[in-house]
């Protein structure tokens, strides 16, 4: 048995730009902390591969891309315990990590722990979304970022800062695009507008996003505003994108159909450490309650990035600072006038930054219909093949509560553990019972985190020394 | 809030015990603190047992056991009721002479539900199994449910007659004043003639405030799920003296039992699982299934369960209070005998007695013993 039990001052789970800056600054105050990430190398989802990109010219993915290099070799030149590979499957409150590297569990503990898991997608059950053919923006990046793979004359839909991104990739690469269908609501750019002063002061943030509305325009591409009533028509796998734009009905073909209305918290490591969780009105989603140097409410953990709220990269670097600085005081390592001296711009940084998420957030807020779908076939959890009706008739049996409708429809028991469809189901519920999101609540959530292999399980031991000598 | 039976908890118990009063006209009032089967009524590994049970129980258990395999109708409900029968497995000899010994009492009181089996018929059953194993017991009438459909479909039924169940309702204190017990909840005063105890992990302090001292434990039994495996396993299968317990769905999943105990956090409504015994589970799983190391754990869970330290539960009357009842305390094996206990708490309210011989389930058999 191999499995290491080591004592560090500080363990940080996610090497995305939160939890890359949170070591750098961690190392750089004589800390050495254990970073544990799934992947090979540095980097998250935003960076993924950015210093080591299969595409001929990583510049096609934008300038923030080849950014994060810049990062990464920070990170890879510090002195941090960096365990790539390392797939965490459980942390709990008592300071205990245990996670699968190269198939066998291993166990560490940490005085301070950071966990940054980053943001997945929203999910976006329209009728048809997890027919073959369908998938979600981000996975369509992640085969860009890892494989250099693309998909021909594909239909883009939702609405949101990535899914224009990809847009933008998939032109620089020269990749043919059949269209783009934004969900983004007419009435968003009314609601957005009073925030937009306070937007302005991130003007580099803006001036991005113009590009990227700028090159598409260019691209001569066909863009439908304001489009709803999306589904997915299919011979068994996708053919074509139905939808009602401008008052007409649409209809797009494509055998990919990639779907994006935004991000929210991954937040089942968190939820599952029992950390208190807020609904967030603005962002329409939970996120992890904590303080500005992003201390949960145990004490010992910390989250940062967009795993404890979406802030963006530049936010996330910025909040694993702050949570570095912050561990550094706790592990007596710097006082407290010092992390607030340290902490001071980067908050100001921090505060900036926030005008312009909430310019964002109130631009790309997703359209009730793609939250809340309407459709009573409309499958809500994939993984248990759940759809809206199934769902109604186990609330009409008095499953009220998130965790009653699991336990009475199997709704999130599946091998994606909820994410797909945990939004969806409190959102329904919400509206169900006329009840706003926070008063549902959410699924209940334990480790593992991700499937974990019995076998590999098996051979994990840690209990009694004196056991262990006996074998 | 009036009512002629006042029912705490709303576990399995609580919602049979609701049902049975409510069809004969009773009206009842069940107090739930969480939701309906949030703790070990819902999340139980929903093992429907009659095997291997304590002679004590065996008459109860037996009559549940008739009772499950007509229940869905009885209550026009889904309680996922499957009749699989169940194995358990015996490895060595001296399995064989534990098995003998039991068989030999169960023959001397006429009960011959359970029947030992050799190597051959094991394999029979159960293709998948190490091929090391000798032989085992099984009983036929044995099988599954799904505890939250059960739990719910008897809180359903008691519904359709009138009962009315209050979640999210928290009893804060209980007195007794002239013949009525008046009950103060976060959701007002609630008043009754009689009160049943159905609290679960909670039972010692609703016994409390009726004036029994019970010395209950709580513990929290942990589970894990896999996901989706072909189909190895249709009986419950479980082992005579190893920790093993696991039992496969339909849809191909198992459930991975055995007993393993982590963390239980009464105070805080919640569990911790200790990781250490779900990998010895494993460990166990896999030695008496090989095939079971190509599984992939999926979830993992612990509830909240009430112990009795004979590991019995406490079924009757309360001893220093009138018009108050305890079904408690089941120690992690009272779901299958949710359905009988409802019926007998029924007849103890509205009869004072009951077919059945409660004497080894008295909640004072503790009261002059020094544990």
């Amino acid at each position: 048995m191999n499995n290491s039990d080591s004592g560090f001052d500080c363990a940080i789970i996610g090497a995305g730009p939160a939890g890359m800056s949170a070591a750098i600054t961690m190392a750089r105050h004589g800390v050495r902390p254990l970073v544990l990430d799934r992947a090979p190398r540095g980097g998250g989802q935003i960076y993924r591969n950015a210093a080591g990109s299969s595409l001929p010219d990583a510049g096609v993915l934008g300038p923030d891309y080849t950014a994060g290099a810049d990062l990464i070799r920070d990170f890879e030149g510090a002195d941090v315990r960096h365990e790539a590979g390392a797939d965490v499957w459980h942390v709990g409150d008592d300071g205990r990590i245990l996670y699968s590297l190269n198939g066998e569990t291993r166990q560490a503990s940490a005085r301070e722990i950071l966990i940054a898991p980053g943001a997945i997608e929203r999910p976006m059950p329209i009728p048809g979304w997890t027919l073959p053919g369908v998938m979600t923006a981000g996975a369509a990046q992640v085969m860009l970022k890892s494989d250099a793979m693309v998909a021909d004359n594909a239909v883009f839909a939702g609405s949101g800062p990535l899914l224009l991104l990809i847009v933008t990739q998939y032109l620089r690469l020269g990749v043919p695009i059949a269209g783009v269908v934004d969900t983004t609501p007419r009435e968003n750019y009314l609601r957005a507008a009073p925030l937009l002063p306070a937007a302005l002061r991130a003007p580099k943030l803006l001036a991005k996003g113009a590009a990227l509305l700028a090159s598409l325009r260019r691209a001569g591409i066909p863009v439908y505003r304001a489009a709803t009533d999306l589904r997915v028509e299919s011979d068994g796998r996708a053919k074509a994108l139905c939808f009602t734009s401008g008052g007409q009905e649409q209809r797009i073909a494509a055998e990919n159909i990639f779907l994006h209305h935004g991000v929210i918290p991954n937040a089942n490591m968190a939820r599952a450490l029992g950390l208190e969780h807020i609904w967030n009105e603005e962002q329409l989603a939970w996120q992890v309650k904590r303080d500005e140097w992003g201390q949960s409410t145990v004490p010992h953990i910390s989250v940062a990035g967009d795993g404890g709220a979406i802030v963006g990269a530049d936010g996330a670097r910025h909040g694993g600072r702050l949570a570095a600085l912050n561990m550094l005081m706790r592990l007596g390592r710097i006082d407290l006038p010092t992390r607030d001296r340290l902490g001071a711009p980067l908050l100001a940084e921090q505060n900036r930054l926030a005008g312009f998420r909430r310019f964002i957030d109130r631009l790309y807020r997703p359209a009730r219909a793609l939250r809340v779908p309407e459709n009573s076939d409309t499958l809500v959890c994939r993984c248990e093949e759940q759809t809206v009706n199934d769902l109604r008739a186990g609330f009409d049996e008095g499953a009220r509560d998130p965790n009653a409708l699991k336990s009475r429809t199997r709704c999130g028991m599946g091998p994606c553990q909820g994410r797909q469809c945990g939004p969806t189901v409190s959102a329904l519920l919400s509206d169900w019972r006329g009840e706003p999101v926070a008063d549902v609540g959410y699924f209940r959530l334990r480790s593992p985190q991700r499937l974990l292999n019995l076998e590999e399980f098996s051979r994990f031991r840690m209990a009694v020394p004196d056991q262990e000598a006996a074998e | 809030m009036n009512a002629d039976v006042l029912i705490i908890g709303g576990g399995i118990q609580g919602c049979a015990t609701a049902f049975h009063l409510a069809r004969q006209g009773v009206s009842v009032i069940v107090l739930e603190k969480d939701y309906v089967g949030r703790h070990a009524s819902g999340v139980n590994a929903g093992g429907v047992r009659l095997l291997g049970r304590d002679m004590a129980e065996v008459p109860l258990s037996m009559a549940s056991m008739q009772m499950w395999q007509t229940l869905d109708q009885e209550l026009e409900g889904e309680t996922g009721f499957r009749a699989t029968s169940l194995v358990n497995i015996a490895v060595d000899d001296a399995d064989i002479v534990t098995l003998k010994a039991r068989e030999q009492k169960m023959h001397a009181l006429g009960l011959t539900h359970e029947t030992i089996i050799d190597r051959d018929t094991l394999r029979e059953l159960l293709p998948g199994v190490n091929p090391a194993c000798i032989g085992g017991v099984t009983s036929s009438l044995d099988g599954m449910a799904i505890p939250w459909k059960a739990t719910n479909a008897f809180r359903l039924a008691a519904e359709r007659h009138g009962a009315k169940v209050l979640e999210g309702t928290e009893l804060h204190s209980l007195r007794r004043v002239g013949s009525v017990w008046l009950a103060q909840t976060s959701a007002g005063v609630a008043e009754a003639p009689v009160v049943v105890n159905c609290a679960g992990a909670w039972a010692d302090q609703v016994a409390l405030m009726i004036g029994d001292n019970v010395p209950l434990s709580h513990a929290a039994p942990m589970l894990m799920i896999t996901t989706r495996m072909p189909p190895f396993a249709r009986p419950v299968v479980g082992a005579v003296s190893r920790q093993l317990s696991f039992k496969q769905f339909d849809n191909g999943t198992v459930l991975i039992g055995g007993g393993a105990k982590g963390f239980a956090d009464r105070a805080r409504n919640r569990t911790r699982l200790d990781y250490d015994k779900l990998a010895a589970a494993s460990r166990t799983t896999i030695e008496f299934f090989p095939i079971m190391a190509r599984a992939s754990v999926n979830r993992m869970w612990a509830g909240l369960e009430a112990y009795m330290p004979d590991n019995l539960p406490v079924i009757g009357q309360a001893v220093n209070a009138d018009g108050a009842y305890h079904a408690f305390g089941f120690s992690a094996h009272g779901f299958q005998m949710g359905p009988v206990v409802g019926q007998v708490m029924a007849d103890l309210v509205l009869n004072g007695q009951t077919r059945f011989d409660l004497s080894a389930f008295r909640v004072d058999r503790y009261d002059r013993k020094v544990l």
